[in-house]
């Protein structure tokens, strides 16, 4: 059962992290390949609060949001107003900074042998109730004027502009907003493991964390939160197959863009609405039945 | 630091700076034609430095012939890479964002495929040389590494003059400011993509055998590529001349921080660098600006 829990907790604590990119990546097009680094910098950020300067659990995560958006406000400034290349490229090098920097600041933060001793603060509930906050207001942003301004930003960046969007401003704004969601996770998960190491999150992990998104597809946000649920607790339950499900994965992915380019779940939401419209349906059949 | 330490950290620089720049440029071309940021390339380094190994520890331990033939394979693979993983999203007319996803799960690919297979060991290449190193005045100068450095200048020398001189060097060049207009002119695309991967391929297969001739191959080398696309930003995104300017630069200026403040402080100068230098200078050394038209 404990073993079954703890699959739970971090399939729950990695589909935050989805949930974070899928704002980012799903909704605005850009891509961060140094996602991992923000994760990263809340869990430092949360573990050395408490342990090296004995702050409460709930200051240290609001550090942890706070730090991981600012780190975002230093990616974000020079790059989001140019070329969206640059803003990829340089996250996939902030992400390799982000370790550097872990690794020299050895005597703070422990260096390569981690950083241990983090108070074991969230269990399965704060980070089930967290991930369904989460969720639900990505899943409305998604209808907002905010969202829908994403969307636009994502589709033609250009026509987005002349319809009235301040797309730099906008960009900005979203970016902290994965940022801060990211780093509450990696807070999360510093209080849930007690140990974290800077090799965390390579590149290699963030960039899971968008090829997730595009097998859900991208207008999906139930896409993206049930690829995520299977392919994380897959690989915990599964572990001799551990190494081969990332190359099931890449495969898998590319099949989709190349023969599903709108991803397994197009763009299709499970929502009350939704549901309801099925019982509907059912019950008129069932009457269609019996007349 | 000592002026001979200093010349000797700036030939070695120099030397791994070549292979930044053979890097550069196979990122560059690729970013040139169709407009992605082609991770896939650090994919077909990886594979090439794997084959490199494979070719010298069990078949034969020439240099000569494991060069050529991790060039050739790397053309092969980056080939296939865009017969199988981007072809059919170019001719489906899919917006770029799909090719950059399919080349970082190509990446991702190659990466856990090789983990799985073979585990994160570190394979080392054979020494290829009995003399490595030689003396040049007070100097210790090591002969692989000018090798190195001379092959790659040969390597760019000779993709300028095909670029400059041969009908299908002006095709990739016509395709790079405009995909769109060369196929009126009776310029076969297709054919112009394929060539420019095949190319960006044998530029990945050198720097694979490089690199692993230099470290030691290991899953994760193909992450390496961070220097070549380090280098293709300062140069200035589209330019392959200022990649290789910027790909040597940075070479010497890397291998001299590593000897004046240390290996891990050297990343974080580095990044940090290029930040101001996006807010300073975004269109990097070149001077010519990228923005998105519509």
């Amino acid at each position: 059962m404990l073993f079954y829990a703890k699959v739970l907790e971090t399939t729950l604590l990695f589909t935050i992290f989805v949930l974070s990119v899928y704002l980012l990546s799903g909704l605005t097009g850009l891509f961060s390949l140094g996602h991992g680094a923000f994760i990263t910098i809340g869990a430092y950020t949360a573990g050395l609060a408490t342990t090296r300067f004995g702050l409460p659990i709930w200051i240290a995560m609001v550090l942890a949001i706070v730090v991981g958006m600012a780190a975002g406000l230093v990616i974000g400034i020079p790059t989001l107003k140019l070329r969206r290349d640059y803003f990829l490229l340089v996250t996939f090098g902030f992400g390799e900074m982000v370790r550097a920097l872990l690794l020299w600041t050895a005597q703070l933060t422990g260096g390569a042998m981690g950083l241990a001793g983090i108070p074991y603060a969230a269990e399965l509930p704060l980070i089930g109730v967290s991930t369904v906050v989460v969720l639900i207001f990505v899943a409305n942003l998604k209808k907002t004027a905010f969202g829908r301004n994403c969307i636009a930003i994502r589709d033609d960046e250009l026509a987005a502009q002349a319809m009235g969007v301040a797309v730099y401003a906008h960009k900005i704004r979203v970016f902290l907003l994965s940022a801060a969601i990211a780093s509450y996770g990696g807070a999360l998960l510093a209080f849930n493991m007690s140990f974290i190491e800077p090799n965390l999150f390579n590149w290699l992990e963030s960039a899971k964390l968008i090829v997730i998104i595009f097998v859900g597809g991208i207008n999906s946000v139930t896409g993206a939160l049930i690829t995520s649920i299977l392919y994380y607790s897959f690989g915990e339950v599964f572990r001799f197959a551990n190494v081969w499900r990332d190359v099931i994965l890449a495969v898998l992915v590319i099949l989709v863009i190349i023969f599903r380019t709108q991803g397994l779940f197009g763009s299709w939401e499970l929502s009350p609405q939704w549901i309801k419209a099925r019982f509907r349906r059912r019950a008129a059949r069932a009457a269609g039945k019996g007349a | 630091m000592g002026s001979s330490v200093f010349l000797q950290q700036l030939i070695n620089g120099v030397s791994l700076g070549g292979v930044y720049a053979v890097m550069a440029v196979g990122f560059g071309i690729v970013f040139n034609v169709l407009k992605f940021s082609n991770f896939s390339h650090g994919g077909v380094v990886a594979i090439s430095a794997y084959v490199g190994y494979f070719l010298s520890t069990r078949v034969v331990a020439d240099f000569w012939v494991v060069l050529v033939a991790t060039t050739l394979i790397g053309g092969v693979v980056g080939l296939l890479v865009e017969r199988l993983v981007f072809r059919p999203v170019r001719l489906a007319g899919k917006p770029l964002t799909y090719f950059f996803v399919n080349s970082i799960t190509v990446a991702m690919l190659v990466q856990q495929f090789f983990s799985a297979m073979w585990g994160a060991h570190y394979y080392p290449y054979p020494e290829f040389f009995e003399r490595t190193a030689f003396y040049l005045g007070g100097l210790v100068v090591s002969g692989t590494y000018l090798l190195m450095l001379a092959i790659s200048a040969l390597v760019l020398i000779a993709l300028t003059l095909f670029l400059r001189s041969t009908k299908l060097g002006i095709a990739i060049r016509a395709a790079s400011s405009d995909i769109y207009t060369p196929p009126l002119m009776g310029i076969n695309t297709d054919v112009v993509t394929g060539v420019t991967f095949v190319i960006a391929g044998a530029l990945a297969g050198i720097t694979g055998f490089f690199l692993g001739m230099t470290y030691t191959v290991t899953p994760f080398i193909g992450a390496m590529m961070i220097k070549g696309i380090i280098a293709a930003i300062i140069g200035g995104m589209g330019s392959l001349a200022g990649g290789v300017v910027a790909g040597i630069l940075l070479g010497a200026v890397e291998s001299l921080l590593i000897a004046e403040v240390g290996s891990s402080v050297t990343p974080i100068i580095i990044y940090l660098g290029i930040v101001i230098l996006l807010l300073v200078r975004p269109q990097g050394i070149a001077g010519k600006p990228y923005t998105v038209k519509a």
